[in-house]
């Protein structure tokens, strides 16, 4: 029975532990094991993002040693984390001798949730199924950091009952941008504004994310300007039978 | 430090005018980059091969400039490097100073002819009035802060470039590297001019750009000096390339006895096939353009001109030994400005350093090279970015800017000077640090972690204990426009724990997945000439097929009541010209409406023609011009034309009129080069 290794994020972890359960509802249907490594924490981005690198290293190494001691190929319900994993993990351990190779077969073992299962196993048809409309916004570190967009629209394209409708001006950033939206707040909330009058304008009720990091943004801004929209994780909607 | 910038920020988002000018800026040219690239759907390995160009260049930086400043001085350029700004004004300021005292009688050669002289031109001759420098865009003379420096010292400096010469009327700094006007709407221009050109108050832009152009002639023709950057330079020939769509660049380069030319010393490329290359893709960046209207390549000095090079350090050695050395592969096409949502908010004037001073350069690129080259006081300016990577995506030499902005925050940007702090986390607020601090110990410590999420999910239930939601307030920054999700009353990793993740039953279908092809199917291939004449004509230019073009031309100029004309040597038939009573002149002027040359060869995939030396003056200072082509003599695209621009001492490929987009992206025909260009094929 083929294993994966679930790395689940600490946003999905503390915030939106059905997303997880989703993962791991879906996995089973395909026959495939999910092992959790239970000492995992966060991948260490919001460190790199703001520049602490020597903290960054510490979570970096930490997670490297975690998952050495596993077998399987490490999924992720997160573009940008994924991202973190093959991209900047590389970058952290740049001429180290001891941990840039250990931080490589990490890379090469890590894949996006939607990338997973479109490009390692083959699947795009769930048998999911959704009453009504949906729209998808691509999150910057899935559509742009590791390049997976037509994984996650073929497996929308699938679902039974939904009618996909185009999010307009979809690649632009929901202005999370991790320690960008605490230190520079007024740039992320102008972005913020032009993603949920998009939401808006596609007239979609429900908007599909890749990434736990989009979902609470965009979520708690529609909370504070009292939408109705909401933001789901895709695993919560190729869960739906 | 980072609550002025913050400041800043909140001014520019609060202005609509502002706003709104963005906005425009933004989509225009997003969806004029997105068309122009269409036209080579090999585009990704350009661009690859751009990236792998630019590496090796900066890689061998030295050879390269060997070899650029020796071929130069061969083709009797005068070559100076300067180490930092300080040094190129002084430059400049020598030659400025040593220049021959112009009278009417001393002016270069035939440029008397360049007459009726302007009575403002006889006034300053014989008053002895100041220098004057008629100045095309150049962004690292923005980086030396030059126009002030000379102006303290007594020289009159004059933008040329429309938005430039708008900004500079204004007491600005431009707003963005490719249009520095970005940020005005035409009422503010209007205003403007009426108050210091005092022309009667219009917002008509096509009145506006008129007017620039009449006021702006005067100081082309009266310049001391011609003053422009460089886009680039080639090593292996020594040729400068200049490209500008409204022409001030090549009047700068081509009408005052002097030209200084000032280039950022990564400018090269190794070889004309590299620099067609690269020309492919900097206008399709920059404007959306196959082509700009003029690309200049200048490799000797015209006759009785005298052009001096200064080739400027300023940082950029520093920078190549630093890990922010992928910065200096940078053309400067401004696309990731463009592409860039924080410059969407702000615009180049709200990139400010701790000083309140507005960093030289904007956008992606300008919050690493504004550190990079001027160190400190600009690091912070690499946080106010959510890395989202819209800017990697468009650049056409593929810089990962995410990567590079990340290092700045690293505390990467080589030290200027002792104040430098090379500390991690550059340009952070104390508290995010700090609390970012904390939760490293955290998370490299498991069972922490989850005693972490407990506590926490605890406290915030007794905060918010109906809602999912909890409201922080502004101060924290995220409570400033969103809400945060409550902690989940049971975390992932317990749910697992327990066992609590149970499996339902469901078939799963498994199909192919689907093959995304684009379906581009070939469809029969146009002529050169039929590809030529289109891209002509889309860009307003006029193409006439004929077998006479001499009589063509004389039915045209019967046409349009036109009698004189400036005239290229062996391009018509003289006697016909004689019979038909239309006078032709050899010697440049002012005043004579139309000029008309031998086109060396055309480009089909553009609709350009090639146009050098003997020709360089009647094909920009009249307002129409017309070139004579054989249709053998189109050929397939740029690269296929660069063998003729070897032994020339200048040359330049013309696109179209010349055009602007500098008062509020409305495209305006005609600003300083010709009007109208009216291409005569002969079959
Ligand atoms: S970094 Fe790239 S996109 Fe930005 S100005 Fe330079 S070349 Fe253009």
């Amino acid at each position: 029975m083929t294993q994966v290794q679930l790395f689940v994020t600490c946003l999905v972890d503390s915030f939106f532990p059905k997303t997880g359960q989703a993962i791991v509802d879906i996995f089973s249907h395909l026959g495939i094991s999910v092992d959790f490594a239970r000492e995992q924490t966060c991948c260490g981005q919001p460190q790199f993002n703001a520049g602490l690198r020597k903290d960054a290293r510490a979570i970096a190494e930490h997670t490297i040693k975690v998952f050495e001691n596993t077998t399987g190929d490490i999924v992720t319900p997160s573009g940008s984390c994924a991202h973190m994993f093959r991209h900047n993990y590389l970058e952290l351990f740049e001429g180290d001798s001891l941990w840039h190779p250990r931080a490589k077969s990490l890379a090469a073992r890590t894949f996006e949730f939607t990338e997973y299962l479109v490009d390692k196993l083959g699947v795009t048809d769930l048998g999911a199924t959704w009453d009504g409309v949906l729209t998808y916004h691509p999150s910057c570190h899935t559509l742009r950091g590791i390049n997976v967009d037509r994984q996650p629209r073929a497996l929308l394209a699938n679902v039974r009952g939904a009618t996909l409708v185009d999010l307009p001006h979809a690649e632009e950033c929901c202005g999370f941008g991790g320690i960008m939206s605490v230190e520079h707040p007024e740039l992320s909330a102008e972005w913020l504004k032009r993603k949920i009058s998009n939401l808006e304008a596609s007239q979609s009720p429900t908007l599909v994310v890749t990434d736990a990091g989009c979902l609470m943004h965009i979520a708690g801004g529609l909370n504070r300007q009292k939408k109705q929209q909401r933001v789901i994780h895709i695993a919560e909607v190729l869960r739906n039978v | 430090m980072t609550n002025n910038l913050r400041t800043r920020i909140r001014q520019s988002i609060e202005d609509q005018t502002l706003q709104t000018a963005l906005d425009n800026n933004a989509e225009r040219r997003l969806n004029g980059r997105a068309a122009a690239f269409q036209s080579i759907p090999d585009w990704r390995e350009r661009r690859q091969r751009a990236h792998a160009i630019r590496a090796d260049v900066i890689e061998h930086l030295d050879e390269y400039l060997a070899q650029f400043i020796a071929k130069n001085e061969g083709n009797g350029v005068i070559v100076h490097r300067a180490k930092d700004s300080a040094e190129a004004i002084n430059i400049i300021l020598d030659i400025s100073k040593s220049l021959p005292l112009r009278t009417l009688s001393t002016q270069r050669g035939k440029d008397k002819t360049l007459v009726p002289l302007s009575p403002v031109f006889r006034g300053r001759d014989l008053r002895g009035e100041k220098v004057l420098i008629a100045k095309s865009k150049s962004m690292v003379s923005e980086e030396i802060e030059l126009n002030h420096a000379l102006e303290k010292e007594g020289i009159r400096v004059v933008e040329t470039d429309l938005g430039e010469y708008i900004v500079q009327m204004r007491h600005e700094r431009p707003s963005h590297i490719i249009t520095p006007a970005a940020h005005l709407k035409k009422e503010q221009v209007a205003e403007l001019f009426h108050e210091k050109l005092g022309i009667p108050y219009t917002t008509d832009i096509p009145t506006l750009t008129a007017t620039a152009r009449k006021v702006l002639r005067e100081v082309f023709l009266t310049a001391d000096i011609g003053f422009s950057g460089v886009n680039f330079g080639v090593a292996e020939s020594g040729t400068t390339c200049i490209v500008t769509n409204e022409g001030n660049g090549r009047m700068v380069t081509t009408i005052p006895p002097v030209h200084i030319a000032l280039m950022g010393m990564e400018r090269l490329v190794p070889n004309l096939e590299d620099l067609s290359l690269m020309l492919s893709l900097l206008p399709r960046s920059a404007t959306g353009q196959k082509l700009t209207v003029y690309t200049q390549l200048l490799n000797k000095p015209l006759p009785d001109q005298t052009r001096h090079l200064i080739i400027l350090d300023n940082g950029r050695t520093r920078l190549k030994n630093s890990p922010l050395k992928e910065s200096l592969y940078c053309i400067r096409c401004g696309a990731c400005l463009n592409a860039c949502p924080v410059f969407r908010e702000l615009s180049g004037h709200a990139y400010i350093g701790k000083d309140k001073s507005i960093a030289p350069y904007p956008g992606p690129i300008g919050s690493v090279i504004s550190p990079g080259l001027l160190g400190e006081n600009f690091v912070h300016l690499a946080q106010a970015s959510s890395l989202c990577g819209a800017c990697k995506d468009v650049c056409p030499v593929d810089i990962d800017l995410p990567k590079l902005l990340t290092r700045v925050r690293a505390g990467e940007s080589p030290a200027v000077d002792d104040r430098q702090l090379t500390t991690d986390g550059a340009g952070l607020t104390w508290t995010t640090r700090f609390g970012l601090q904390m939760y490293t110990r955290i998370a490299t410590h498991p069972k922490l972690f989850a005693a972490s999420q407990k506590f926490a999910a605890l406290t915030m239930t007794l905060f918010s204990p109906r809602s999912q939601w909890i409201r922080l307030p502004a101060f924290t920054g995220w409570g400033y426009s969103k809400d945060f999700p409550r902690f989940a009353g049971k975390t992932f990793r317990q749910r697992m724990e327990n066992g609590e993740l149970g499996v339902g039953n469901r078939g799963i279908e498994n199909r192919d997945s689907e093959t995304f092809q684009s379906s581009n199917s070939p469809t029969s291939k146009p002529s050169h000439l039929e590809q030529f004449s289109q891209e002509l004509t889309a860009l307003g230019g006029h193409v006439t097929l004929t077998k006479n073009p001499t009589q063509s031309i004389i039915e045209f100029l019967n046409m349009r009541g036109i009698k004189k004309i400036m005239l290229e040597p062996n391009t018509l038939d003289e006697s016909l010209l004689r019979e038909a009573n239309i006078e032709f002149t050899n010697t440049p002027d002012d005043q004579t409406p139309v000029g008309a040359t031998n086109a060396i060869c055309g480009l089909a995939d553009t609709g350009s023609v090639l146009e050098a030396d003997g020709a360089l003056h009647a094909s920009l200072l009249p307002e129409i011009h017309i070139a004579v082509l054989k249709s053998s003599d189109i050929l397939p695209s740029l690269p296929d034309a660069m063998k003729f621009v070897k032994d020339k001492n200048a040359a330049v490929f013309i696109t179209g009129p010349s055009r602007t987009a500098d008062i509020e992206m409305t495209l305006t025909i005609g600003v300083h080069g010709p009007k109208e260009i009216h291409v005569f094929v002969v079959e």
